[in-house]
């Protein structure tokens, strides 16, 4: 349940964090480029003797004005920095992280299934020292006053993505492990099959190589 | 001999399967516990201001933008234009096949969504009209590689991405600055156009030879129809494009731009997706985004350690020294690339590679941009060779067909490609005349 809920969690975190960052760009670009043409247009029509439309201008530029979306580009990286890594924790669950398996899937079973799980504690591995590494830094980093140069937030704040993205991860990692260890399954991303596009659910011919196969007798077809 | 301690770490970890990117932190922290005198703490920062850089944002707007338009209707659009335009020459859907990848590619910035989104389409009408399923799988595969060469493309922003900030030294001792993400997108316009051109001809060759159907010619009243219909996703190459060049918008402005612009004509304008199907977008394109930002940071980590290390620079003395000349180092890069290319995939490939051979490249006077396109062309190639090639597996599971059959099915193409890449590699000016004519260099 709790599980479930993390995962839900997880999901709707940078489902909203990709949108919003989408969002907020196309905004300030938008503010930019209506500034500049409103204020031009402003000119325009005053040099022409329009003072209603002169009027309707200066009354866009004002709006437009009245908030700074200077900001924006620093936004959005922070976004798209808890994006990646909480992003990248939902990759292990969903197997989209690639790598070359050319080796791995010549292999006899048995010794894949040790190299699988190698791999996999190794993921868990690194990210739980990445964990440790962002944990002190953010704690070092919570000592000082640092803020960020436009949005003036904390920094511990921003730099927090990394530790709790690391354990996330870690923890994703160990989950695929074991549930690996007890069923022989593997997450795998397809990364030549687009939703609505490919007729129906068909299998793939083959799989590509960027995922440890599966260990079942099937392997290679799902 | 550090060097070669790293690379057989490096070597070793990704040969056991484990993620890439994992494989590129193992090799870093063991070094660095091991090894060397870096601090810790140097380390940790550039972990957190590594992906740091507004440039890099390009990269989840690119494949979000190239997610709604795979799904919202604008590929089978631009596909019965180009069927209208040249469908009635010899090898008719095939030569529109290479003609919709064009255009697709030149509002996508991935080359396996590319032939997902052409190839699922036209692929199963090909061979209803009697076309070979060989033919077919062969033309789309190969055409599917222009998405990362015409602009806008992901590889792109991956190599100056990988090469920014670095300092290089050219042959005589000058700064030589890396490309940024303007010039490479407009660098790559002729090349691109050149490469659709060149795999349409090989298309239309085979098809004449061995008497393939054609269609019947389109009235220009039908023709502009269905240029009318195709006309917002067309739009859109003009707004990158025309943005980025102008200097209306910076590269990932522009990527955000286009997400926007192809969201509201999927949903609100071609209506082939509803708002519901919205969140499962974003949410697939968020997980490949963090899967490559991931990668990036990771190879960040890696570069700057190699460089710390003084790596790319002694492998530039060491090449200059054996007298290779940049024509000897660009065939040993070539060969270098495509071997990689044939078990990696390009994202990879170029944040690993491009750090370390780029300040050779420069030390030899090759210009930035014009070895960075002969890295994305290397990539296209590898991405039709076995045993690992993305737009081969998306291809065989579209047509159902066996690899090594697939595989053997792009060869000529695949021997067109050859050809172009040593007419990129050795004629730079294919490369650098339309950024030099813009003044971007």
């Amino acid at each position: 349940m709790l599980l479930r809920l993390l995962d839900r969690l997880e999901e709707i975190i940078i489902t909203t964090l990709i949108a919003a960052a989408t969002i907020l760009i196309f905004v300030a670009v938008v503010q930019r480029y209506g500034l500049s043409n409103s204020a031009q247009w402003m000119g325009w029509a005053r040099t022409n003797d329009l003072p209603w439309l002169a009027a309707i201008f200066r009354s866009i530029f004002v709006t437009l004005n009245s908030f700074s979306m200077t900001w924006a580009q620093e936004a959005c990286i922070y976004m798209f920095v808890w994006m990646a890594k909480f992003g990248a924790a939902y990759g292990v669950r969903t197997g989209i992280h690639v790598g070359v398996d050319i080796l791995l899937n010549a292999l006899p079973a048995r010794t894949r299934y040790g190299m699988v799980i190698l791999g996999l504690l190794a993921g868990a591995l690194f990210t739980a020292i990445i964990g440790a590494l962002g944990t002190q830094f953010v704690y070092h980093i919570g000592q000082t006053e640092q803020t960020s140069p436009d949005l003036e937030m904390p920094m511990w704040i921003v730099y927090l993505a990394v530790p709790l993205g690391s354990f996330l991860m870690c923890f994703r990692f160990l989950q695929v492990a074991w549930s690996f260890a007890r069923t022989g399954e593997l997450p795998s991303h397809d990364h030549g099959h687009v939703e609505g596009i490919s007729e129906a659910d068909e299998p793939l011919a083959t799989e590509p190589n960027l995922h440890p196969r599966d260990l079942k007798p099937t392997g290679g077809e799902k | 001999m550090s060097a070669a301690i790293i690379f057989g770490l490096l070597a070793v970890l990704m040969l056991t399967g484990m993620p890439v990117s994992i494989a590129l932190g193992l090799t870093v922290l063991t070094f660095l516990f091991t090894m060397t005198q870096v601090p810790v703490e140097a380390v940790a920062l550039k972990l957190f201001t590594g992906i740091e850089k507004f440039e890099i944002m390009a990269i989840p707007f690119f494949i979000l933008a190239g997610n709604f338009l795979t799904h919202g209707g604008v590929a089978k659009r631009m596909i019965r234009f180009a069927t209208t335009m040249v469908g009635h020459w010899a090898g008719g859907l095939g030569l529109a096949a290479v003609f919709s990848c064009a255009l697709f590619a030149a509002v996508s910035g991935s080359s396996p969504a590319t032939v997902v989104a052409i190839g699922s389409i036209l692929l199963p009408a090909m061979v209803r009209q009697g076309f070979p399923t060989r033919f077919g799988v062969g033309t789309i595969a190969s055409s599917g590689g222009l998405g990362i060469l015409i602009p806008p493309s992901i590889v792109m922003v991956m190599y100056c991405v990988a090469t920014s900030g670095m300092l290089v030294e050219g042959p005589t001792g000058e700064r030589v600055s890396a490309a940024s993400v303007g010039q490479m997108f407009v660098a790559g316009v002729i090349p691109g156009l050149l490469l659709a051109f060149l795999l349409g001809f090989t298309t239309w060759f085979i098809a004449k030879q061995n008497g393939y159907p054609r269609l019947e010619k389109a009235s220009w009243a039908e023709a502009f129809k269905a240029f009318l219909d195709s006309f917002w996703g067309l739009a859109l190459i003009i707004i990158v494009m025309g943005g980025i060049y102008t200097g209306l918008f910076t590269p990932t402005e522009a990527a955000a731009m286009s997400a926007v612009y192809a969201f509201v004509i999927s949903v609100f304008v071609y209506r082939d997706m509803g708002l519901k199907d919205v969140p499962k977008v974003l949410l697939s394109s968020a997980n490949m985004s963090a899967m490559l930002l991931y990668i990036i940071t990771n190879a960040i980590l890696f570069s700057f350690l190699m460089t710390h290390e003084n790596i790319p620079q002694a492998i530039a003395a060491w090449i200059v020294d054996q007298g290779l000349g940049w024509i000897g180092f660009l065939m040993i890069v070539n060969i270098l690339l495509l071997l990689a290319g044939t078990v990696m995939e390009p994202s990879s490939i170029t944040l690993i590679m491009a750090p370390i051979l780029f300040p050779v490249a420069a030390k030899l006077g090759i210009d930035p941009v014009h070895f960075g396109i002969m890295i994305i062309v290397n990539m296209e190639i590898g991405m039709i060779t076995p045993p690992v090639g993305l737009n081969l597996y998306v291809a065989s599971g579209i047509s159902k067909m066996g690899l090594t059959e697939t595989s053997i099915a792009v060869l000529p193409w695949l021997i067109t490609m050859l050809a172009f890449l040593m007419l990129i590699t050795y004629v730079p000016e294919i490369t650098l005349f339309l950024p030099r004519y813009l003044g971007m260099l």
